[in-house]
């Protein structure tokens, strides 16, 4: 069920892409890309932080559909000199931007990808710490004048830990902040 | 007229919000633990469950004698202690102490305006009692919420250096295994109360509904084992502590056990002892009153009992 979420995204990210790349100019499809910091907090639980990719196009939706990477860890967050369980996210994200020629964006996104714990010890090889991830988030994305754009949004992890399966770490409720600078921008 | 449809929508949504909050349950007196007729029986025989009571002057003997304080998880009461009680008194010549938490045990209303601290308050009664009576051999052991109670009294320095001897922690919940309990501040309000599924065998030991404030406390409380065991910290110096830990547990997460291990050490700084259960039941060493006990079911009983004992016996 997992395998065919994820392999139905892939398809339609590379449909939408593939049909950027062939229409119009030989570069018309190049839109903006933005890279930047992530700072991610699960409700009752970890600080989890990273780097995050962002990309849309002028022939994706009029820029309204943006393609995201994004990897966070408490590594970089409540793991850092702590005893917090030490866990990975890596996702790759297709959001909708609404009102996508203005400052202020309202937007929606899904967000698929893998999870890894890592419980440090022989003991716990029994129980499993590894997770195919699907969550959905929806908040407001600011653009400045300064090639700078923040990101704020809550999302919901439909995939969590339940005792007997999944990563006990795994939580549903997420806040996130994103703050990108403007790698590439076609005027 | 579009601001007074405003008011009036949002004058809709409050009096739902309002008649939501006020659900009482419809309680049973005559079958739940939740009325005003079934109480704990360690509360109107004290004797019987609290060593502290059944002997007010103890024999040398008696006072180097183990004692062991057993206490339940959230929302139970003294009856998930009573096969442990049962065996040991059959197996050996241990004392022990069934200590049932504040708040429960009596009506829905009093646990409903009880508080994890009100929870945690008889467990040092009785340890503080056994201690004035000069008893010098004092473990405990502790199912489910027991467990992040007694680690917040050693992260608070309640127990002193070589007044336990062994702690045992059996299925003990930091992480819940349902992650929904944590947005209970959010949504527990318009619940009012959670109903359980207690088997008959069970009903009139375990509350039939639990009241959202008390499900906020228990989150409240594994909140804050979880910060202090993030920061780290030391048992006190003389105390041996082992985890017993489900690895299929529906209200305690096993990756519970994870944190404990990483974040509470012996007071050398070396690891504490955890087992990993290959089983599908929380509170392993409580079968009595569940429904479809298999015959591993059984023998992991036999075995973590055993085990403790000849813990206690060193």
């Amino acid at each position: 069920m997992k395998k065919k979420f994820f392999l139905a995204f892939l398809f339609i990210t590379s449909v939408i892409c593939m049909q950027a790349q062939t229409s119009g100019k030989e570069d018309a499809w190049l839109g903006e890309l933005k890279g930047g910091i992530r700072i991610q907090k699960t409700q009752k639980l970890y600080w989890e932080n990273g780097f995050a990719l962002d990309f849309s196009s002028p022939k994706i939706v009029d820029s309204r559909i943006h393609i995201g990477l994004s990897y966070v860890t408490s590594r970089l967050g409540s793991a850092m000199g702590t005893n917090a369980i030490k866990q990975d996210n890596y996702l790759l994200s297709m959001g909708y931007y609404f009102r996508p020629q203005k400052s202020l964006q309202p937007f929606t996104q899904l967000n698929m990808g893998y999870f890894h714990a890592d419980y440090e010890s022989a003991i716990f090889d029994v129980l499993p710490n590894d997770a195919f991830l699907f969550s959905i988030d929806a908040g407001l994305s600011y653009e400045f004048q300064i090639p700078f754009t923040l990101n704020l949004s809550m999302g919901y992890n439909l995939n969590t830990g339940n005792g007997s399966d999944g990563p006990g770490t795994l939580y549903p409720v997420f806040y996130q902040m994103s703050i990108y600078y403007t790698l590439f921008k076609k005027n | 007229m579009k601001t007074k449809n405003i008011f009036f929508r949002l004058l809709v949504i409050f009096l739902l919000f309002l008649s939501s909050c006020s659900k009482s349950p419809d309680i049973d007196n005559e079958t739940m633990l939740d009325g005003d007729k079934i109480f704990d029986p360690s509360l109107y025989n004290p004797a019987k469950y609290l060593v502290s009571v059944a002997i007010d002057d103890p024999t040398t003997i008696q006072q180097n004698t183990p004692v062991i304080i057993t206490v339940h998880g959230y929302s139970a009461s003294t009856f998930e202690w009573d096969e442990f009680r049962t065996y040991t008194n059959a197996n050996s010549d241990i004392l022990i102490s069934q200590v049932l938490l504040g708040g429960h045990g009596r009506t829905y209303e009093e646990f409903k305006n009880s508080t994890w601290e009100d929870w945690q308050e008889p467990i040092m009664t009785e340890y503080n009692a056994l201690r004035n009576l000069g008893y010098t051999n004092i473990s405990f052991a502790g199912s489910s919420t027991a467990c992040p109670l007694v680690m917040d009294l050693i992260k608070k320095g309640e127990i002193g250096d070589n007044d336990m001897k062994h702690i045992f922690l059996i299925d003990p919940i930091v992480i819940p295994s349902e992650k929904l309990l944590t947005l209970i501040g959010l949504v527990g309000p318009m619940m009012g109360y959670l109903e359980t599924d207690n088997t008959p065998g069970e009903e009139g030991y375990w509350y039939h509904f639990r009241p959202q404030e008390t499900l906020k406390q228990l989150m409240d409380l594994i909140d804050k084992v979880r910060k202090d065991l993030q920061k780290g910290y030391n048992l006190p110096a003389g105390t041996h502590m082992k985890v017993y830990k489900s690895i299929n547990d529906s209200s305690a997460d096993p990756v519970s056990a994870v944190l404990i291990y990483k974040g509470l050490k012996n007071s050398d700084g070396s690891n504490i002892e955890v087992e990993m259960i290959d089983s599908e039941i929380h509170v392993v060493t409580r079968l009595e009153g569940r429904d479809n006990i298999t015959q591993q079911d059984r023998d992991t009983q036999i075995h973590v009992f055993d085990d403790m004992l000849k813990i206690l016996k060193q």
